[in-house]
């Protein structure tokens, strides 16, 4: 692009638009977290499934699993930001999107952990009066509250990146979620990992496979 | 009567820079030689212009060792691109 040349008033307008236009298809993300989120979800879900199915239980909890890969996670995001060569607007608010929700989902672990708590003895108390189990379950709800909140950045950053991949599996947990209310703990837990695969996992293999494919091009651009 | 467009910005290479950087936060040096296909010698000229201008913030640091350079637009650059657009704009809707 030479520097002094002159343009005509409509020369510069579709400059301009060609530039923003570009700038706007620069968003590349690697899609490995994605991938390993959808991943880690989807195995915890169907593992709690297998212990509610088979009635076995695990000597810790799967879903710590969660808390693991948050080291990964942090790797991942540094190499991630190490190779960006450009930081859009959007990069910037999805970055806080999904920092909010990780701090959303661990206050509704610590919350239901708590409500889990104070239900459980009360209705051991109920069961000694009465001799029944309430039918009130609170773990039949608990699955949806989780469903809502996976759909809310996922369709988020579905939108903001006009991704429709990750638009549609942010859509597919809440249709999930309202599903859950009526359904049992099991198929709840089928539901959920259903939502991650949708949702994260194979959003991530495609973001994946377009981010190898811009680095060919860009290889064979610079070659 | 029309008001005369920035020379600061009617210029291809200069409006190219200021029209990637309206887009985004930020963007390195690398990512703008790639989107304007210019050289380097010459990217680095006209954003030396833009930055005397005031138009344009250049950060020059380190990574992995190696010398990196962020623009990112200011508050008067864009003040002025949009000046310049409905300039265009109010050139471009005068009968012919």
């Amino acid at each position: 692009m030479e520097q002094e040349k002159k343009l005509t008033e409509q020369e510069s307008l579709s400059l301009i638009t060609m530039m923003i236009n570009k700038a706007k298809e620069s968003y590349h993300d690697t899609g490995i977290g994605a991938i390993m989120w959808g991943a880690v979800i989807a195995i915890c879900s169907l593992v709690r499934l297998s212990e509610v199915q088979f009635e076995y239980k695990l000597p810790f909890d799967i879903y710590l699993l969660t808390l693991v890969a948050i080291i990964p996670q942090i790797f991942i995001s540094i190499k991630e930001k190490k190779e960006r060569k450009v930081i859009s607007y959007d990069d910037a608010y999805l970055d806080y999107i999904w920092l909010g929700f990780g701090i959303t989902i661990f206050l509704l672990i610590h919350i239901s952990n708590n409500i889990f708590g104070e239900w459980g003895s009360w209705a051991n108390e109920y069961k000694n009066i009465t001799g029944k189990s309430p039918s009130f379950r609170f773990s039949e709800y608990v699955g949806p509250l989780f469903l809502m909140l996976y759909g809310l950045p996922t369709f988020i950053t579905g939108a903001a990146c006009k991704f429709k991949p990750m638009l549609w599996g942010g859509i597919f947990c809440w249709v999930c979620c309202i599903i859950a209310v009526y359904t049992s703990i099991k198929i709840d837990l089928l539901l959920t990992a259903a939502s991650a695969v949708f949702a994260w996992l194979v959003p991530g293999v495609i973001m994946e496979k377009e981010y190898r494919e811009y680095k060919k091009e860009q290889a064979q651009l610079n070659v | 009567m029309f008001k005369d467009l920035d020379p600061i910005l009617h210029s291809q290479l200069r409006l190219a820079v200021m029209s990637l950087l309206i887009s985004v936060k930020e963007a390195e040096f690398t990512f703008l030689k790639e989107k304007t296909n210019a050289t380097a010698g010459n990217l680095s000229v006209q954003i030396q212009k833009l930055k005397e201008v005031g138009y344009i913030d250049v950060i020059k640091q380190f990574k992995d060792n190696y010398p990196q350079t962020i623009c990112k637009i200011t508050a008067p650059g864009i003040r002025a691109f949009e000046e310049y657009v409905k300039n265009l704009q109010a050139y471009l809707a005068q009968p012919k």
